[in-house]
């Protein structure tokens, strides 16, 4: 079964499974064994005990794993230096990636409802994640505010159909354009802040923004948020009866009402844009101003002292990321109808962070990954309700200690010599 | 403008901004010694609200005891040695095994400790809010007329005199001690410190251990002090006390406590005589301007580019 | 794998054959998150009908098989599982969603779906105003509310110098509104109208402020997380003005976040006749406390509900949302709280809102 190797010793393992479980123990003593009650407290002995037993058998199995051929493949030596992956030949495998973007363009029409709402929202985070990627994983810009122009894309859409009229179509490239200005503006005060004094700073830009939205309720509706209306398609609307002054789509191709159609919509839209955005992520990488975001991350001082610019080179990298995350937040208020700012909190920021770093800083397909399983995983652990988040967290963790750099580091193709 | 109530508003930003200070240095000593947010260390300072609530119901109700100081220095003894375990027990855990990764990994890996740590509190003690009775209370210190006066309470006066001799007993510790010498040296340079003989991971757990032990002193005097706490107090202050780490200069001591201050003073004056719903906007716009003007915070060191 | 294959087919065919004998209902709320002790007096109060009608036969000999679905009380949680309640689990009903900002986005899904949504705590007007036809509440409405409160500010307390408070959410800020623009009608003009930071404990700026404004009456729009230190920090700063809030506070919690008994004297609440005192629920009553659980808040509200959808669905003889609503809207139906009827937007006709007041031996009654 498991063979494992000679360093195992059976006395040792128990030995530090037997502290592992004490440990254990008198951490959850406390606040699993006594539970308060008003003023008093019951108490619940069995619990810690429990859970402490647990521990004890996982430390166990994990010393025991760490030693078979298995672990030590799964385990060791991975991930535990720095730097950037060199590949030496190209490994684009064109007919796969058709062969996906074609499974994405005829999914919604074989999927349920739910599952195409849960694909919707794994888009979007796709989109928030490839933004953000492009600030944190290629121009080592640490942002824990990205939220901010997620909120200023999905608000210029609301409230932009509220006091300008705008419908679908003409808000995607406005909030573009608006998330796009935001991120330069929020970009030149930071200019000369490094690492984590710049993550404060986005965080409270993040902060400040989503305050403003909930305070102002004369403009965005408050607490109470800002509907958008639903996008439609050459002037035909998708909700069971006009209200925007066109024809119902259902009614135009005579089929039967259902929701599910305005959902196809914004899902082919979307996968569009993401599958566009990829591309242009890509190849920006290839381009001098892409080079110039990595140069940054790696040593700012040389990179100044050769003669990039590193104001327009930041200032690009944010603006291009508040501009992938503003279309994004279009996408969002399409889909909801409705938003509000608690949709924006500090919590979402911390979520894409965690896209961008579990998908591997830079690279573009684990960003894609990562943000599909971060979107899926809650769904699918639904079924576990109480337990969803503390699951979630233990993944986060767990994904962490066990690949550092991500799911799919980034990796750059060796120049060739032709 | 009324002097009394000018006062007044300084003595309840003082007593926050002691508060925010105490929390802060944990932000502080962590970030100091190896680099890193520690995100869950507000979530640190939650779960010592509840082991303050639980010490008291468990001394009171259970045993019966009615002999106030007794309780409250039991409760904070007990509390910062639980608080001490969670602390260590996180970075074990969490920090530990990503020692030498990319920068990044431990945010997100402090970011899920922080979901797991308030999902755990909320699954095992209910997500309800909590309460202690109020043991000080009675007879706040009043100067000024009956109508108007100052009032200065002794959980005010005992919070504001803890946290400055916290700070006091921590600056020596860093400053004096041959611990302090080891921390110093673990953070300039950690693995010529190790080569010199000083077991980094041991400083580090130590390190994050005093963290969590301030903390503990800010939970139990913040739960004594409110009498009400949840499971979600670690968020909210923990990013405000985070804030007031980095205003200060994030990794300097007495910038921990400093930026504390200065939020708190900040935050009371601002909602006392401008408006409380934009108080949370003014306390980040002011983080945002000094950080502009003083890009390492008001105390830090600036950054020396090695080239 | 064999044995595995027919242990599904085994299970799939079980499946099958239960799902003609059982109504599925969504129960939708935050069940975790920081309001997730709300989440536990919707869930508590369904369950226990459920278990209650299933206990008596069912609905025309259906059994209730609840599904719990959890929103945080985030609108984006909110929306997916009201996708997820009616594509996956296919369920006929759903009762919740509790925060009024979950509960606006969920309830143009429902309404879409044609499926019955009743919620037993979402008391936003803006709900019912909509033009939804499947979605109906069986609590009052904020501005019910704060007129109540108003009138008892203006006409009972005399008060002159009135500070508006509010927690800048959905529930909180809309009722302090709709309070304020009955008071303003009643030709008192508010000293102070600001909001405060959910989640924070201190607020000791605040109610220096207040004093120094010389108010005479506080009235706050939110929850007794905020309300009771908000409470305890006047107390302790010699502010002894009236406390008036509305059924956000009508928790025991109130008394245990103000510190004690000796802070909730002179604190008042707006709140529908309190359901536990009601003489067709002393039996649901009794049955919660023999359990251990204080049917408090909204528990009451939830049992009622589930009896409100059990009861449509009998009498209507469908489960198809549409008309329900329209039964519901026609037909009075007997509940634990008394006997409750509905208008054409989906309110109940009578509010039954009165003021309640706090004593300082921890307990609050009817005024």
């Amino acid at each position: 079964m498991l063979d494992v190797d000679a360093d195992f010793s059976t006395k040792q393992t128990i030995l530090d499974a037997i502290l592992a479980a004490l440990i254990a123990w008198l951490f959850f003593l406390p606040i699993t064994g006594v539970l308060l009650d008003g003023y008093a407290v019951q108490s619940a002995w069995h619990q810690p005990f429990v859970l402490a037993l647990i521990v004890f058998y996982a430390r166990c199995l994990i010393a025991i794993i760490v030693h078979t051929d298995l672990g030590k493949r799964l385990f060791v030596g991975k991930g535990h230096y720095a730097g950037v992956e060199v590949v030496d030949k190209t490994n684009a495998h064109w007919h796969w990636l058709l062969v996906i973007v074609a499974i994405g363009f005829v999914f919604p029409f074989f999927s349920s409802k739910y599952w195409l709402t849960v694909a919707i929202l794994a888009l979007i985070y796709v989109l928030l994640g490839l933004g953000l990627n492009v600030v944190v994983g290629l121009a080592g810009l640490l942002d824990l505010g990205f939220v901010a122009f997620y909120a200023v894309g999905a608000y210029s859409y609301a409230l932009g159909s509220e006091y300008l009229g705008l419908g679908f179509w003409t808000a995607l490239p406005f909030a573009a354009v608006l998330a796009a200005s935001f991120g330069a503006i929020l970009g030149f005060p930071v200019l000369r802040m490094h690492g984590d004094y710049l993550a404060i700073v986005t965080l409270g830009f993040g902060e400040i923004i989503r305050l403003i939205l909930n305070n102002w309720t004369a403009f965005t509706g408050g607490p109470n948020g800002a509907s958008a209306p639903l996008p439609t398609l050459f002037g035909l609307e998708f909700s069971r009866r006009a209200k925007q002054g066109g024809t119902p789509f259902h009614d135009y191709f005579g089929l039967d009402y259902s929701t599910i159609y305005r959902y196809i919509l914004i899902y082919l839209v979307l996968f569009l844009v993401v599958c566009v955005m990829t591309m242009v992520v890509v190849r920006l990488r290839q381009m001098p101003i892409g080079r110039a975001w990595e140069a940054l991350r790696e040593d700012e001082t040389a990179c100044r002292s050769l003669g990039i610019n590193h104001v327009v080179v930041k200032l690009s990298a944010f603006s291009m990321g508040a501009m992938v995350g503003g279309l994004a937040g279009v996408f969002f208020a399409a889909y909801q109808g409705f938003i509000n700012p608690s949709s924006f909190t500090f919590f979402e920021s911390a979520l894409i962070l965690a896209i961008v770093v579990l998908g591997g800083l830079g690279s573009v397909v684990g960003v894609i990954i990562a943000a599909v399983v971060l979107t899926i995983l809650p769904e699918l652990l639904r079924e576990f309700s109480d337990y969803r988040v503390l699951i979630f967290g233990m993944s986060m963790v767990l994904m962490m200690i066990w690949r550092p750099r991500g799911l799919l580091p980034q990796r750059r193709q060796a120049f060739r010599r032709t | 403008m009324d002097w009394m109530i000018i006062l007044q508003q300084l003595v309840n930003g003082l007593t926050l901004g002691a508060i925010y200070g105490l929390i802060a240095v944990g932000y502080t000593m962590v970030y100091g010694i190896i680099g890193m947010i520690n995100f869950a260390h507000g979530d640190i300072y939650m779960v010592s609200a509840y082991l303050t609530a639980i010490c008291i119901a468990v001394f009171m109700s259970w045993w019966g005891w009615t002999f106030v100081p007794l309780i409250l220095v039991l409760t904070l003894i007990v509390v910062i040695l639980f608080t001490s375990l969670y602390g260590w027990v996180v970075e074990r855990v969490a920090y530990r095994p990503l020692r030498g990764s990319q920068r990044l990994a431990p945010l997100i890996s402090a970011i899920g400790m922080s979901l797991v740590l308030q999902n755990y509190v909320q699954i095992s003690q209910s997500a309800r809010t909590q309460g202690v009775p109020s043991l000080i209370s009675g007879h706040p210190l009043r100067i000024g007329s009956e109508q108007n006066f100052v009032q200065i309470t002794e959980m005010q006066i005992l919070i504001v005199i803890v946290a400055f001799l916290s700070m006091a007993v921590l600056s020596y510790i860093i400053q004096a001690t041959a611990l302090g010498r080891a921390c110093r040296a673990t953070q300039q340079d950690r693995v010529m410190a190790s080569i010199l003989g000083i077991n980094t991971d041991k400083i580090i757990s130590i390190v994050f251990i005093i963290g969590a032990a301030s903390a503990a002193v800010a939970g139990v005097l913040v739960t004594l002090n409110y009498g009400t706490f949840d499971f979600f107090i670690g968020f909210v202050t923990g990013i405000k006390a985070f804030t007031a780490a980095v205003l200060g200069g994030i990794g300097s001591l007495p910038g921990a406590m400093l930026g504390g201050l200065i939020l708190g003073l900040a935050e009371s004056l601002f909602s006392g005589f401008v408006n409380t719903d934009y108080k949370d906007v003014f306390a980040f716009a002011l983080l945002v301007l000094v950080l502009i003007f003083r890009p390492s915070g008001l105390l830090g060191k600036p950054e020396v580019e090695k080239v | 794998m064999k044995k595995i294959a027919l242990f599904c087919l085994v299970f799939a065919w079980l499946g099958l054959s239960f799902a003609g004998d059982i109504i599925k209902i969504g129960v939708a709320g935050p069940h975790t998150g920081a309001y997730a002790a709300f989440g536990e007096q919707l869930w508590r109060g369904s369950e226990q009908a459920a278990n209650d009608i299933n206990a008596k036969g069912g609905i025309n000999g259906k059994k209730i098989e609840l599904v719990k679905a959890d929103d945080a009380c985030e609108p984006k949680q909110a929306v997916s599982i009201a996708n997820r309640l009616i594509d996956s689990d296919e369920v006929v009903a759903v009762i919740g969603h509790f925060c009024s900002s979950s509960t606006m986005p969920a309830s143009e899904i429902y309404d879409d779906a044609g499926v019955l949504m009743i919620t037993p705590g979402s008391t936003n007007p803006k709900i019912t105003e909509r033009g939804l036809v499947t979605i109906l509440r069986t609590c009052g409405r904020d501005d019910q509310q704060g007129t109540v409160a108003a009138d008892f500010l203006v006409k009972t307390l005399k008060a002159k110098r009135v500070a508006v408070l509010h927690d800048k959410d959905t529930y909180g800020q809309g009722l302090a509104d709709a309070m304020k623009a009955h008071m303003n009608i009643l030709g008192v003009k508010e000293v102070l109208y600001e909001g405060l930071t959910r989640g924070e404990k201190d607020f000791n700026a605040l109610v220096t402020k207040l004093r120094s404004l010389n108010v005479d009456a506080v009235y706050f729009g939110g929850l007794h997380t905020e309300a009771g230190p908000l409470v305890r920090q006047m107390r302790e700063q010699g502010l002894n003005v009236p406390f008036i809030s509305g059924d956000g506070i009508v928790s025991e919690e109130f008394v245990l976040t103000a510190g004690g008994e000796q802070y909730v004297k002179n604190v008042y609440m707006t709140f529908g006749a309190d359901p536990r005192n009601i003489k067709a629920g002393q039996q649901v009553v009794e049955t919660f406390r023999r359990q251990g659980y204080e049917p408090e808040g909204y528990t009451l509200y939830s049992y009622a509900t589930m009896q409100v959808v059990a009861e449509a669905m009998k009498q209507a003889k469908t489960t198809d949302g549409i008309k329900l609503a329209k039964w519901l809207k026609q037909h009075a139906v007997n509940t634990v709280m008394g006997v409750k009827s509905w208008d054409n937007k989906g309110d109940l006709n009578t509010s039954d809102y009165v003021i309640y007041q706090w004593h300082d031996n921890g307990q609050y009654s009817e005024l």
